[in-house]
């Protein structure tokens, strides 16, 4: 556990100042056609510090973290701090102070024990051969599996230091097979839990069930046919609500994108959706439940609270650092965060959701008379225009309310507050995916989540 | 460096590890940002990063750390050779055998960080980019200097270090007027020395002025087959696609890669010659070792069509029995071609000029389809109306063999050497 080398030095900061210990440890097992192609640990941890003067910001970091190394890097910022504010001259006042904010949040890790190596290792080889035995007509699989720990130490000028522990355990499983004439199709399943890895993967055999989904799916998959290019009714499943929720909308709702030209500068007060649509990032709590990935008090030392983002489709709110908060004279929520030690915060993300409807998926299926099913996401990209674009890595023809065949992949977009006034139906159900990183400069852990939307999307084909 | 790399390994040695190696990596790096315009924040960091490898009986541990005390190396040391006795054995690990050891100098100037420089071409930049391009909104610019030194070492006794000095920026921006704004795009080059405006390094102006030139868009009414010039600034989507989805060492060791058995055949159209270059004389910044402990090379990956080698590493090439890659992939050259930018596109009747590709990762089969960002319409043989929510499908190994032009202008970004290629048969469509 990191010792607390830092929060001595809070008497002497001056300008707004955030020094953070941090250390990030990750294990990781890959298996490659049931070849080991990586088994490594990294750790990799320091101290930074971020002064503010006059608008902008110095910072500085370091690995070492002994008490001597924890004054230099303060020094560093400072001087860097300094430098910019004389030679740029922005003038602008310090910071508010965060009012009634708690002293502490203290969040330490409990009697943790680590696990070797070997439990992933085992645990890999292990699924690994379940898959490889049964299931048949695959050309080549990969697993994967992670642990990535991180724990931090903040301690700020006003504000709420915190003392953070934070376990996340992955496995990731790709499955690859030929079609007829050769082409190799693949899909890829995450399965990821917050905590220790041995507390959710014990046997393999737990992950059977959605993993007899995937290979039946890959089958599909290898008989699928181009999708028709053009504007088509298509029923999202809720992983791609969720990648909606967070690609689509989230980045242009980012107050650092807003004041760098984000479409959603001019949409705030205004329907930017239809009415069955509203959207929050979560802070720690979502519908009654802990969020996937909690987040209890941010890097500049802001206690977190949800950010409403879309209410019955009118845009509410931004997120914010307190920079941008100050900008826009609201009060910041909690949404600046760093993911390694030697990065600064950033406005991010946290648990990002559209909320769920009252509709069945069902009724969302049998309703459409010709277009798609978009079930899986690989990826996910958006614009300052509001343009955004997903992978889709698997998807059904619909026809008069039924499934019909398989997709090969292909690309979906659209612009979000356009195609999200096409949303018409929601499902009354709601799915979180928390495997992915976010990569806003710095790689961030981010969930995402929503129901399963009925709208008008841009599919590319053939 | 070579000290804590030696240490290291002499530790790994020690602890019961057959075969070892060991990279360690030191240096700070100064970094100026710029947000909306404005300046927003200096950062500098100091960094002592360690990769160590163990072998025991051909079983593989890897551990990273940033710490060089000698209580953390010792430390991570046993935890590298216990997470590899933990593994299953594979004869296909190993470490570079000793051919030549070699220090290298890759710095352009002293060592000592011109960061009065990089300061004075940032401001530079930002007054630059107000004064001539008053549409354009900085949404997110970072500059850097790099400094530092790099080891490699194994119990070979392959022993490489090289020294680095460079700089570099990136910038993500936007046109704007009024409320409407272009989509955002990003360019940026790695640079020897502070000599050259920001402005002026790679293809920075050109993109800075087509942002500014597609804050209107039109949106195309129909789908049509046609031609796609792909400028140096979208890379990516075909070369990185390339080595990743058929030369690297996934697909090659799943066997999932669509040119696994086509060395030394036509792969595509004889107008392409594709090499990585990290030696080459205006890369900034090359590697001169790789990260498997081999002098790096100019390496040809496809020339004048036929595949010449794979981009496999060490164990990739143990794995598959094919030849090794010594080089570095991220410096990339295309060979220039025959047709000037201009014939180039007044010889297409309909097609788009991409500046930017939005897209997903292709799979194995190279399906690929994604939005055409940042570009514009060519008709007739002109450049016309920039491009609204145009998305583009094709597979990239039937696209490479339908080559129907290569620009004789190349674009130098201190990473790569490119020019303009133009594909056939590509699947364009609108709403």
């Amino acid at each position: 556990m990191l010792s607390d080398l830092i929060s001595e030095n809070k008497k002497h900061f001056k300008d707004h100042t955030e020094l953070r210990a941090q250390e990030n440890t990750t294990k990781r097992v890959t298996l490659l056609a049931g070849n080991m192609v990586s088994n490594a640990q990294s750790k990799k941890g320091g101290v930074s510090a971020r002064v503010y003067r006059g608008g902008i910001y110095g910072f500085a970091s370091g690995a070492e973290y002994t008490r001597e190394s924890v004054k230099n890097v303060l020094a560093a910022a400072t001087e860097n701090a300094i430098f910019m504010d004389s030679n740029i001259k922005k003038g602008e006042p310090p910071l508010p102070r965060i009012e009634n904010a708690p002293a502490k949040i203290e969040l330490q890790k409990p009697i943790f024990e680590d696990i070797p190596q070997s439990v992933l290792i085992d645990y890999a080889h292990a699924l690994d051969r379940l898959i490889e035995k049964k299931y048949k007509n695959l050309s080549s699989r990969t697993i994967v599996a992670d642990a990535l720990y991180k724990e931090k130490l903040l301690t700020v000028s006003d504000g709420t230091d915190s003392h953070m522990f934070q376990p996340r355990a992955m496995v990731y499983a790709w499955l690859t097979a030929e079609t007829s004439d050769g082409v190799p199709v693949d899909l890829f399943e995450s399965f990821s839990h917050v905590g220790r890895f041995d507390e959710f993967f014990k046997k393999p055999e737990a992950l059977e069930e959605q993993l007899d989904k995937l290979y039946a799916a890959l089958m599909d998959k290898r008989e699928g046919v181009y999708a028709n290019a053009g504007l088509r009714k298509c029923v999202l499943h809720p992983d791609l609500a969720g990648m909606l929720s967070h690609e689509a909308v989230g980045h242009t709702v980012e107050a650092d994108l807003v004041l760098g030209g984000s479409v959603a500068a001019y949409n705030l007060g205004k329907q930017v959706a239809s009415e069955l649509v509203s959207m929050t990032d979560f802070a720690h709590t979502a519908l009654g439940k802990t969020c996937p990935l909690p987040v209890y008090v941010d890097d500049e030392g802001v206690p977190a609270e949800d950010a409403k983002l879309i209410e019955n489709g009118i845009l509410v709110g931004y997120m914010h650092n307190r920079e941008s908060a100050r900008h826009f004279g609201v009060k910041p929520q909690g949404n600046a965060r760093a993911f390694e030690f030697s990065d600064e915060p950033l406005i991010r993300m946290r648990n990002t959701a559209i909320l769920p409807g009252k509709d069945k998926l069902e009724d969302l299926i049998a309703s459409v008379d010709d277009g798609y099913y978009l079930v899986k996401t690989g990826n996910g990209q958006a614009d300052s225009t509001g343009e955004f674009m997903f992978s889709v890595d698997l998807g059904y023809e619909i026809k008069n309310g039924k499934l019909g065949k398989a997709i090969r992949e292909t690309t979906i977009s659209g612009v979000a507050f356009e195609m999200l006034k096409t949303v018409d139906m929601v499902s009354d159900d709601m799915a979180w995916e928390i495997s992915g990183f976010c990569g806003k400069k710095q790689s961030m852990t981010t969930s995402m989540g929503g129901p399963a939307l009925r709208c008008d999307m841009n599919i590319g084909g053939r | 460096m070579k000290d804590i790399a030696s240490y290291t390994l002499e530790a790994l040695k020690r602890a019961g590890a057959d075969k070892a190696s060991c990279r360690v990596a030191s240096g700070r790096k100064d970094e100026f940002n710029i947000e909306a315009n404005q300046f927003t924040l200096m950062r500098t960091v100091f960094f002592d990063d360690i990769h160590m490898k163990a072998l025991v009986g051909g079983r593989k541990g890897v551990i990273i750390i940033n710490k060089s005390d000698r209580a953390s190396i010792d430390e991570a040391v046993k935890n590298c050779v216990a997470i590899a006795r933990s593994a299953e054995p594979d004869e296909c690990e190993d470490i570079a055998p000793l051919i030549e050891n070699k220090d290298f100098d890759n710095r352009s100037g002293d060592g000592k960080a011109d960061m009065d420089g990089l300061f004075r071409r940032t401001k530079e930049y930002l007054e630059n980019v107000k004064e001539f391009f008053p549409k354009i909104i900085i949404e997110s610019f970072s500059s850097h200097c790099n400094i530092g030194e790099a080891a490699y070492v194994n119990s070979n006794g392959v022993c490489f270090s090289q020294k680095n000095e460079s700089y570099s920026f990136s910038s993500m921006f936007v046109g704007k007027d009024g409320e409407k704004s272009s989509s955002f795009n990003f360019g940026g080059a790695n640079l020897a020395n502070m000599n050259t405006p920001f402005l002026d390094s790679g293809m920075h102006r050109r993109l800075l002025e087509e942002s500014e030139k597609s804050i209107n868009t039109k949106m195309l009414d129909k789908k049509f087959t046609g031609k796609i010039i792909v400028t140096p600034a979208c890379d990516d989507m075909i070369w990185g696609t390339i080595l990743q989805n058929f030369l690297g060492d996934r697909p090659m060791i799943e066997g999932t890669s669509r040119w696994k058995d086509a060395l030394g055949t036509s792969v595509s159209d004889r107008k392409l010659t594709l090499r990585a270059v990290p030696l080459h004389e205006n890369i900034v910044g090359g590697q001169r070792f790789t990260i498997d402990g081999f002098a790096t090379q100019n390496v040809d990956f496809i020339s004048e069509g036929i595949l010449k080698s794979f981009a496999l590493s060490l164990y990739g090439a143990n794995k598959t029995d094919k030849p090794r890659a010594d080089t570095s992939p991220y410096n990339l050259e295309v060979s220039a071609g025959e047709t000037s930018l201009d014939e180039m596109i007044k010889g297409i009747d309909r097609g788009i000029l991409l500046n930017r590709f939005s897209g997903g990762s292709p799979g194995a089969s190279g399906d690929i389809s994604g939005v055409a960002k940042n570009s514009f319409l060519i008709e007739n043989g002109k450049i016309t109306d920039a491009l609204q929510e145009t998305m583009i499908s094709f597979n990239i190994l039937d696209a490479i063999k339908n080559i129907s032009a290569i620009s004789k202008e190349r674009v130098n970004s201190g990473a790569s050497i490119l020019p303009w290629c133009c594909f056939d048969g590509i699947t364009v469509s609108g709403k």
